[in-house]
């Protein structure tokens, strides 16, 4: 480590900017002649669409599906047997699906004049019965979305191994345990702006994305263009969590649009459209059992779960990532013998999902984990020797989980261990026994993860999504001047790659990271990547750079050592120079030679040159295993409902960390949304289908007051199959807190005989379980 | 199209914009200052937060017409500034931004807090930023650059200035124009399409289950008979409903009419089509139908049912009323479900006083007066004060801070 | 997310903005800070043809101080109170209350008369300034009239300004030395709306004894005589089950919302206890 490369908190490249207003982001393009887009959306969650009625003054400035001949609809088809197509029109033709579908796209100088021209067109509209509960989508005799399927279920999926033997398990507890439906709400919304451009004959559509690559293939696609003709730029990117990970109607709108009307077009979606019509996720529901032995053994558990998929499959994730990936990892870090899991993807008139920061994981480990603590209570054990008695040890590693998970290094109960100490859980139960002089009750909760990251080929092929990633590629290629530039297909959406990997290279080559560049979010200049999802970018852009810089660092070593007159086999590079056995030639002085004084270089020199472009796989595609253990601390005021966390402890294991500031904040940002989910995020919808919030007055997001600084510290078990040894953690810090956070709160309520089973865990929903308990024991 | 002229960043800017205009979008779009960030547009994230008047201020709920004369200072602005310097170093040292589109509206707030809060905790920095949201960093690093800054200026010495050094009284950017007035631009589009009839005229399917019910009831000095056949009289019926407008009564029991409402300064008026249908064996009847309100794009299907019998008390006619609606469209997607019961109340009241006023003067009772004509929108559009009841609460949310 | 096309109105006294109302009549709509306003506007909630920002009128800027109380200008901000621009007669309830509104980038615009024509039974003005026996002057053709703030909100967003009236003033009775007040909200985060608040006032010298009950579904419940519900403003005398009764009588019927605005009056008067 030079004080640059991996494992140096090198304070990141991209923050001047940002620091001064001089970011640029999708909403700050300006080209010529643009002209703005508003959309008219279905108020209705599902109808049936008999016709749109534009008044003559505005027709040349408004589009609807009868305009778009050609245009294809937007479709995600999961691989998995049994999945149910659906086709999402571009503008709705027959039928409306969802509050805020598009109906009619109007154009004008400034949004506000495009907002007055929609203001006049009217949909006919014709009512249909909407499916607003996905318990009873599941039912017999439901309203169907998509009619020809003969019911609401994208898939199910059923796995068994060997529940039968768990039966006689002394103690069986079952419990129905929901998470609620959510905003990702990045604070940059979503935004296009598109054109088309006469001299590359080709669609530009600048779009904030995490996946450019894809948005190009999937828009291609859909408007019957040739790849080379589309251009996707994602500027800066205003954060993204999973919600700029799909391809949007609109997003074909506005290509269609530019070609169309031969000027510039621009839509920035408001926070109205984000809460109502953007894609929404992590509505679970677990009816689930759990089987163990009086000292806290797991013996098995039995799950059927249902995920709220909303009205389409949405590309490229599809509607069944996330029921499919509760099936597979429902069993956490734990080894237990026998598990049963049924679930079911099921379409509602609302929303599309898409995976959001943690995807299935953050409701999986909420049900099981909150499962654990009520063995351990039924069990009189302290709710850490359950985790203790089935936690996978280290000694096991790697292990191969119930459901075939390769968990690839770590020692989970040490992280227990030491979160709990931080946490002070002795002193924590002294406090409880003598209770608060302000009448709150004090409790504590553990929740414990893994985080399965970068999942590759194989992983992703069997889930049988669109888009499987394969090896991820890098260029990276040495400037005149012996600057380096690398070049990705992965896109930061706050995740520092300006910064990192420079750290990679620099590692590999030397060269100070102030004078590596990082090229990304343009189809144009960078690699096909299937972009930043998954917790995979550190894993793979970092493996493909390193790669990457480690093959120039060759080439440019051959060519130093001529320079040096030396055999290549006697020279080194360090410290960004060729060093042989009687002197130095700095990269720079070969980049030079290379590119300016070729006249110095032999005949049979590699004609590669100072650039190189590699893929990158890990030794297992299976994925990183990174984990944690959170304990939260917690006092409920049993008088108002309100819960405040006096103490949050993460022990987190991310393998060797390229940037130890950059995961810290990554953790924290992680966290802070697990706080959201956990106690105030929740878009509920009526029985009509109808959203009922539409503004950040209504979807409360955690401010600084309600996210308090987590004690964070570190293990660094090096992954056994990735560059550095580096894993995923990106979305870690949102996946326990709700977990934590719950058994914090149940811990507090228990000599109330209250549980709450349900996020977010809002003070009503804590005096109504109060008020229950109360009512039980009367 | 007003006239705004502004001193941004220390420079004299004049514009042409509409009054709707607000003053992010007019430095965003006009100026090309690109740095003041919209992330809500409703005065909650924080993102567009600039100086107006050396004073934090949302720029997004902020008209740039009503900041005329004002001094504006965006992020482009505080390059030179000494605080926002210091914190944008300490911003960087403490990783307090990520994706960065929070970053120059916590800027503008955090250099407000250096520069007025003398020694803050943790939690009182924490409150005084209450207004930016970051969906990136958990705030860990932000409240700690804030610290860092705050603590080094007091060790060299430097005081907070109270109250940021306002020495004037009212809303920031205020008080530097003269009297103006400007008509909004002529219209680029013609007005909202008029009202028009549903496609399906009668609008409630058979298993339609409201979305909200309640009953209401009441008791009328007037014999039964009396009751169910004024009852049957549609226009008699609808000049009892506040707000309400028949336009045309059909032979088949299909009515075209309005309801007007109100709810604080939110107006709506929903058009549509209603069928009636009566039992006299039963004396029950059912008016069912379907309203759209255009401005809002928003529908209501209601059903009322109305039963008429004598007052078990012997006294009267005691008439029991159904109410069941579903509200649609932007007006429903705040809040959450409920009715305001006291709306309910109140409009129950007027209908039954209404109606025992009409049927007083029909019977030919002594002394009563003429029916009154039908009420004016503002004196109270109840029947639709109901329907939008639980808007109620969402713009209470939204709003309640002025 | 933009506002319909409206006209703008800027003028500079009284006398002309009431005149304005009255030839525009009902489609206008008059913005002092606009920071409840402006994000109706923005929402198309509301649609006007006109806006009159009032906020230029210099003598709704003022305040005047008095023996007895104080007059504050309707365009008075809240962090012109919560930094103390405005004396405080109110013993620092006044500061207090407003420091605790939203978001200081709000309070900087947001003003108090703005906030009691906006008449949200959540907002926070509207409890206290009732506790304190506040009351609000309007100024219309037919000429000035002054009514006790909790007449003002008729309910939840109604408040009682005839077409053509204009709040002006907002009057705050000095306390007497000996006074103690309480107030405490509960939100579930910074800023955000309360979901119940209490308030009270106890002032010996002036025989007051008030207690309110705010961010109810409608006007606050205001006690003008609390001594049987709060006692002297001792924790030890409140009575629990009769506010919850006065509560329920009221029209809170949910329990659970009962409970929490009790709590919230509890919290209150303890808090004044201990001032």
């Amino acid at each position: 480590m030079t004080g640059q490369g991996v494992g140096a908190s090198a304070r990141r490249r991209e923050d001047d900017r940002f620091l001064r207003g001089r970011g640029q982001f999708v909403g700050d393009i300006r080209l010529a002649g643009m002209q703005d887009v508003a959309f008219v959306r279905s108020p209705l969650a599902h109808a049936t669409l008999r016709g749109v009625r534009i008044p003559d003054a505005v027709r040349s400035r408004v589009f609807t599906a009868a305009d778009l001949a050609g245009v294809k609809p937007i479709v995600a088809v999961s691989g998995l047997p049994g999945f149910k197509k659906s086709e999402q029109p571009v503008l709705a033709h027959d039928k409306v699906r969802q509050v805020g579908e598009l109906i009619a796209m109007c154009i004008g100088p400034t949004r506000a004049e495009a907002e007055d021209v929609a203001a006049t067109v009217t949909a006919e509209l014709e009512e249909l019965p909407a499916v607003h509960d996905m318990l009873a989508a599941r039912a017999r005799g439901s309203a169907l979305l998509h009619e020809h399927w003969g019911d609401n279920v994208f898939l199910e999926t059923f796995v068994d191994i060997g529940i039968e033997a768990a039966f006689d398990a002394p103690i069986k507890l079952t419990r129905r345990i929901s998470t609620a439906r959510q905003c990702m709400a990045p604070i940059e919304g979503r935004g296009t702006v598109a054109y088309w451009d006469n001299r590359m004959e080709q669609l530009v559509l600048y779009t904030g994305s995490q996946m450019p690559h894809i948005v190009r293939t999937g828009l291609a696609e859909c408007l019957g263009l040739m790849q080379t003709q589309v251009r996707i730029v994602s500027p800066d990117v205003g954060g993204g969590f999973g919600y700029k990970g799909i391809l949007l109607p609109e997003d074909i709108c506005l290509g269609w649009l530019a070609m169309r009307c031969g000027h510039p077009v621009r839509w920035l979606e408001d926070r109205r459209e984000h809460l109502t019509a953007g894609a929404n996720c992590r509505e679970h529901d677990y009816d689930i059992t759990v089987y163990a032995d009086r000292d806290g053994t797991l013996r098995g558990i039995d799950c059927e779960a249902t995920v709220d998929s909303g009205a389409y499959s949405s590309y490229p994730f599809s509607a069944c990532l996330e029921a499919a990936q509760v099936a597979s990892i429902l069993p956490g870090p734990y080894d237990f013998p026998s598990y049963r899991c049924r679930t079911w993807s099921v379409a509602t008139n609302k929303c599309p999902i898409l995976p959001y920061r943690g995807v299935a994981r953050t409701g999986v480990c909420y049900a099981l984990e909150l499962m654990l603590d009520l063995v351990a209570r039924e069990a009189g054990l302290e709710p850490f020797e359950v985790r203790m008695k089935n936690l996978v040890r280290p000694e096991q590693m790697p292990f191969d989980n119930i459901t075939n998970k390769h968990f690839d290094s770590g020692d989970y109960p040490q992280a227990l261990r030491r979160a709990l100490a931080a946490a002070d859980l002795e002193g924590i139960r002294a406090r409880q026994r003598r209770g608060e002089p302000d009448g709150r009750l004090i409790g504590i909760g553990i929740a414990i993860y893994c985080e399965q990251g970068a999942h590759g080929t194989s992983v992703y092929a069997g889930w049988g999504i669109p888009m499987v990633p394969g090896h991820e590629q890098a260029t990276a290629r040495m400037t005149p001047d012996g600057g380096l530039e690398l070049r990705v297909g992965v896109h930061s959406h706050g995740q520092s790659m300006e910064t990192t990997l420079a750290q990679v290279a620099h590692e590999i080559l030397g060269i100070d990271i102030d004078r590596i560049k990082l090229v990304h979010g343009d189809t144009e200049y960078t690699p096909y990547s299937t972009g930043s999802w998954g917790s995979r970018g550190a894993v793979m852009a970092g493996g493909a750079v390193a790669t990457a810089a480690r093959e120039v660092a060759r080439l440019a070593a051959e060519i130093g050592a001529h320079l040096l007159q030396a055999d290549p086999r006697t020279v080194t590079l360090r410290d960004g120079a060729v060093y042989g056995p009687s002197g130095s030639v700095t990269l720079a002085e070969i980049a030079h030679v290379w590119y300016r004084r070729p006249q110095d270089l032999p005949v049979s020199v590699d004609p590669r040159g100072l650039e190189a472009t590699i893929g990158y796989k890990p030794g297992r595609d299976s994925g990183t295993f990174s984990y944690a253990a959170h304990v939260a601390t917690v006092a409920v005021d049993p008088q108002t409902g309100d819960i405040e966390i006096l103490d949050y402890v993460i022990v987190e294991d991310g393998g060797r960390l390229i940037n130890p500031m950059v995961v810290d904040g990554q953790i924290y940002g992680g966290f802070a949304q697990g706080i959201g989910t956990a106690l105030y995020e929740e878009m509920n919808f009526d029985a009509s289908g109808q959203p009922l919030a539409s503004t950040f007055a209504d979807y409360l997001l955690p401010g600084p007051t309600e996210v308090p600084a987590p004690h964070l510290h570190h293990m660094e078990t090096p992954a056994p199959y990735t560059e550095f040894g580096v894993k995923g953690l990106g979305e870690g810090g949102a996946i326990a807190p709700p977990a934590a956070i719950g058994n914090a709160v149940n811990d507090a309520l228990r000599t109330l005989g209250a549980e709450v089973l349900q996020s977010p865990m809002t003070p009503r929903r804590v005096l109504a379980a109060i008020a229950a308990a109360r009512e039980g024991t009367a | 199209m007003s006239r705004v002229s502004l001193r941004v960043n220390g420079r004299v800017r004049d514009a042409e914009v509409a009054p709707r205009t607000h003053l992010a979008d007019l430095l965003r779009e006009t100026h090309n200052l690109t740095g003041t960030h919209i992330g809500c547009e409703h005065g909650v994230c924080g993102a567009c937060t600039l100086l107006l008047d050396g004073m934090p201020a949302r720029a997004c709920i902020t008209f740039a017409a009503a900041c005329e004369g004002a001094e504006v200072t965006t992020i482009e602005g505080l390059d030179d500034d000494e605080i926002a310097r210091e914190l944008r170093a300490a911003f960087t040292a403490r990783h307090a931004l990520q994706c960065g589109y929070c970053t120059p509206g916590m800027i503008v707030s955090a250099r407000d807090v250096v520069l007025r809060m003398a020694a803050p905790d943790e939690h009182a920095i924490r409150v005084a930023m209450s207004g930016n949201l970051c969906r990136c960093t958990g705030y860990v690093g932000i409240v700690r650059a804030i610290q860092a800054v705050i603590a080094d200026r007091r060790a060299r010495g430097i005081a907070a200035i109270p109250g940021g050094g306002r020495d004037r009284l009212g809303p920031a950017g205020a008080g530097h124009a003269g009297a103006a007035s400007a008509p909004p631009p002529a219209a680029s589009v013609p007005a909202a399409a008029p009202l028009a009839a549903l496609p399906d005229a009668a609008g409630v399917p058979p298993g339609w289950t409201p979305q909200v019910t309640f009953r209401q009831s009441f008791v009328s000095a007037h014999p039964a008979e009396a009751v169910w056949t004024f009852l049957g009289r549609i226009e008699e019926v609808a000049a009892c409903l506040p707000g309400a407008t028949l336009d045309r009564i059909g032979p088949d029991g299909r009515v075209d009419g309005r309801i007007r409402a109100k709810i604080g300064p939110v107006a709506a008026e929903f058009g549509g089509t209603a069928h009636i249908a009566r039992d006299g064996q039963t004396r029950t009847g059912t008016i069912a139908g379907t309203g759209r309100d255009v401005r809002s794009n928003s529908m209501t299907r209601g059903r009322i049912t109305y039963a008429v019998a004598p007052d078990p008390s012997g006294a009267g006619t005691r008439v029991d009323v159904d109410i069941g609606y579903t509200l649609t469209g932007m007006l429903a997607q705040f809040g959450r479900p409920g009715l305001v019961q006291d709306l309910a109340a109140r409009l129950a009241a007027a209908f039954a006083q209404n109606l025992e006023g009409r049927l007083s003067h029909a019977q030919g009772v002594d002394g009563a007066p003429p029916p009154a004509p039908a009420r004016p929108l503002d004196a109270g559009a109840l029947i639709v004060a109901v329907l939008v009841g639980r808007l109620k609460r969402a713009l209470r949310r939204l709003l309640g801070r002025s | 997310m933009k506002p319909v096309d409206f006209a703008y109105a800027r003028p500079m006294d009284v006398t002309a903005a009431l005149s304005l109302l009255a030839e525009a009549g009902p489609s206008a709509k008059v913005i002092a800070g606009s920071q409840s306003l402006g994000p109706m506007l923005n929402l198309r909630l509301v649609q006007p043809g006109l806006v009159i920002d009032i906020t230029h009128i210099a003598e709704l800027r003022l305040v005047e101080e008095r023996p007895d109380g104080i007059s504050i200008g309707a365009c008075i901000t809240h962090a012109d109170i919560e930094d103390g621009r405005v004396p405080d007669v109110a013993a620092g309830a006044l500061r207090d209350v407003a420091h605790g509104i939203a978001y200081r980038a709000v309070r900087n615009r947001g003003t108090i008369g703005g906030s009691l024509t906006h008449a949200d039974p959540s907002a926070d003005w509207i409890t206290m300034l009732a506790a304190l026996g506040a009351s609000v002057t309007l100024r219309g053709a037919a000429g000035l009239r002054t009514i006790p703030v909790e007449d003002y909100m008729l309910g939840a967003l109604e408040a009682d300004l005839r077409p053509g009236e204009l709040l002006v003033s907002v009057t705050v009775p000095r306390l007497g030395r000996a006074a103690r007040w309480g107030y405490y909200k509960l939100c579930r985060k910074t800023g955000e709306f309360a979901h119940a608040i209490g308030a009270c006032v106890v002032d010996p010298e002036r025989g007051v004894c008030r207690a309110v009950i705010g961010a109810t579904e409608a006007r606050p419940i205001v006690v003008a005589d609390a001594r049987h519900l709060i006692g002297d403003g001792t924790q030890e005398q409140f009575d629990g089950p009769a506010v919850d009764e006065l509560a329920r009588a009221s029209g809170m019927e949910d329990a659970i919302v009962r409970q929490t605005h009790v709590v919230a009056l509890r919290r209150a008067v303890a808090g004044a206890a201990h001032r």
